[in-house]
């Protein structure tokens, strides 16, 4: 940005007489290499503002701004106020894929980070660590369409684990896995741990490093078994890492959208549907912009709110440091 | 002889735990294992062998992808995911260190200003960008092509790494201050050559995690593409498999092993960044 202030600074004789067209041309050449060396370093931000801010942060205002229209993508969007988010409130569909998302939420607190907390404080004292730690974190490393894929050959009708109750003898469990609700979504919650089991164990095994050993050794020396150590002393020393896992976990469970998309699309009868799913498909197969627009931005203010949370646990852990 | 007993118990104990956790681990692979046997089966072997049954020809894992490929144009978009994972990722990291360089050690007005602009970019879940893409990559010609979905998928890896960046610079700060001026080198020749080798290490940790997050995105080869020769592999991937899925086991097995192989060999080859990016990823230092 041109700086007129420093300009007038400038020692006057410097300057070429005004003409019509600016400095006199025998100045030229060093007023446009101060004037380059002056924007040469908004240069290196340059392409960055133009990819984020062009494509990203435009899309943003841009959907807030669909969210209170009508809008089919063929005739030009009618204002529309509130009506996109009175609408999705007073539709089951929606309250369905909402409370949907909140068992996505609690189950991935529940499998995943407890699950996670579980392996680590087992695992942090085993000898085989490092082998069984890549092992159990392999999973995370797959796409989520490839997850979505493996498992839905787990839960066809002769599928893996189908045929496994089979021949085991429990054939009264076996069962279409991916028909009835709420069956269909605890099914893919199972799957989607399965993914996201290893990094929160890592996460918790880093934690569990950063305790000091003498600590430990002071506490048992004064008699505290596992239990009382575990809850007494490790937990609450990781509160820091689990506050992170947590909120990360949140956030992760609000956006759920590749894996259902695969696996049922949504179905059968958007019984399966997240809020991800339900704006894709109010987008994307019903062409109802204005109302997909309201889901989107309902779902990020829950998402932003929680990512509030996430970067202060992260600034506090932080300054700890 | 009380404290002898319990040291005994207690090494029991441990064993008892060793073997609980490596049967629940061998369960946990147990699915990898049946992906890739099944992958070299026939439909009808598949039906109709157990399903940890050995596959009769192993070869007939290249009959699959074939078959595969012809029928979702997995082979495509192995090519096409790969221009996008390489390119969107350097790509990205040269966008991101440069306005990193800039943020961290050039003069410029309201520095944290175009960091906070630029990291938001991190914040909103994807279903915000979805329509406003959708409609302006139609309208400008950008939609079903490969240079659109690179431009994405390039914008879409800058936030994070400007933010591991602008860290990592705001640290070596004083060195290559000192290193510049006794060069006397211009900004442009600081950049290229103090300080983009000085940050090597975090350059391979984000092209490794960018590359594996280009390369196993679904969404947006769904909402921005839709011909063979542009959908990226895991959208290919997706139309074999699921309830709506085209493709029989077989195919669709053999589909998703091909498609995990790139990160899988990155996976091993880099393991020390991976597990270091999951905990940069969420501490945030």
């Amino acid at each position: 940005m041109p700086d007129t202030n420093q300009v007038s600074t400038e020692p006057l004789r410097k300057e070429g007489p005004i003409t019509a067209l600016g400095r006199a041309p025998l100045e030229a050449p060093t007023r446009a290499l101060a004037l380059l060396r002056k924007i040469e370093p908004y240069l290196y931000l340059l392409p960055a503002l133009l990819l984020v801010g062009g494509l990203l942060l435009y899309s943003v205002a841009h959907t807030f701004a669909i969210s209170f229209t009508d809008w089919d993508l063929i005739t030009p969007p009618r204002f529309a106020g509130l009506k996109n988010y009175i609408d999705a409130i007073r539709d089951p569909t929606f309250t369905r894929s909402f409370s949907n998302t909140l068992i996505w939420t609690g189950g991935s607190l529940l499998l995943p980070v407890a699950g996670g907390l579980l392996l680590a404080v087992i695992l942090e004292r085993i000898p085989g660590q490092r082998v069984l730690k890549t092992l159990i974190y392999l999973p995370a490393i797959l796409s989520t369409t490839v997850v979505a894929a493996i498992w839905s050959y787990v839960y066809t009708n002769n599928g893996v684990l189908n045929e496994t109750l089979r021949w085991v003898g429990l054939e009264a469990l076996a069962r279409p896995w991916l028909v009835f609700a709420p069956t269909n979504t605890l099914a893919m919650i199972v799957a989607s741990s399965w993914r996201a089991l290893g990094p929160s164990m890592v996460l918790f095994l880093v934690g569990l490093q950063t305790i000091p050993p003498e600590l430990i050794e002071a506490a048992k020396i004064d008699g505290a078994g596992e239990r009382i150590l575990f809850w007494r002393i490790k937990l609450p020393l990781l509160r820091p890492i689990t506050a992170i896992v947590v909120i990360m976990s949140v956030i992760g469970s609000f956006m759920t959208f590749d894996l259902v998309w695969v696996m049922t699309q949504g179905g059968p009868g958007r019984s399966s549907e997240t809020l991800a799913v339900t704006m894709y498909r109010q987008a994307f197969i019903m062409w109802r912009m204005g109302y997909a627009g309201a889901v989107a931005v309902i779902l990020s203010t829950i998402v932003i709110a929680f990512s509030i949370f996430y970067l202060r646990a992260t600034l506090k852990r932080s300054a700890l440091w | 002889m009380v404290e002898r007993r319990s040291i005994r118990q207690r090494a029991l104990d441990r064993y008892l735990v060793l073997a609980l956790l490596c049967l629940f681990t061998t369960a946990w692979v147990t699915p990898l294992a049946i992906v890739a046997l099944s992958s070299m089966k026939t439909p009808r072997e598949q039906a109709q062998s157990g399903i940890l049954a050995l596959p009769a020809n192993a070869a007939m894992i290249l009959d699959n992808i074939a078959s595969a490929s012809e029928l979702a144009g997995i082979g495509n978009g192995l090519l096409s995911s790969l221009i996008y994972a390489f390119v969107g990722s350097v790509a990205a990291v040269i966008a991101a260190s440069s306005a990193a360089y800039s943020i961290a050690m050039l003069k410029i007005r309201f520095p944290f200003f175009w960091f906070l602009i630029i990291y938001s970019g991190t914040i909103f879940p994807f279903q915000m960008y979805l329509m406003p893409l959708f409609g302006l990559y139609q309208s400008v010609g950008l939609y079903d092509t490969r240079f659109g979905m690179l431009l994405f998928y390039s914008a879409i890896a800058v936030p994070f790494c400007i933010f591991v960046f602008r860290n990592y610079f705001i640290g070596m700060q004083g060195e290559v201050i000192e290193a510049a001026s006794l060069d006397g080198a211009s900004s442009f020749q600081t950049y290229l050559r103090i300080v983009l080798p000085m940050a090597k290490a975090p350059a391979l940790f984000l092209f490794v995690t960018q590359f594996s997050w280009i390369w196993n995105d679904f969404l947006f080869g769904q909402v921005l593409a839709k011909s063979d020769d542009v959908r990226p592999v895991m959208t290919s991937l997706a139309m074999l498999s699921g309830a709506y899925g085209k493709g029989t086991i077989p195919q669709q097995m053999a589909g998703a092993l091909t498609a995990s192989i790139p990160t899988l060999i990155l996976f091993f080859a880099l393991q020390k960044h991976f597990m270091q990016g999951i905990v940069l990823n969420t501490a945030g230092e």
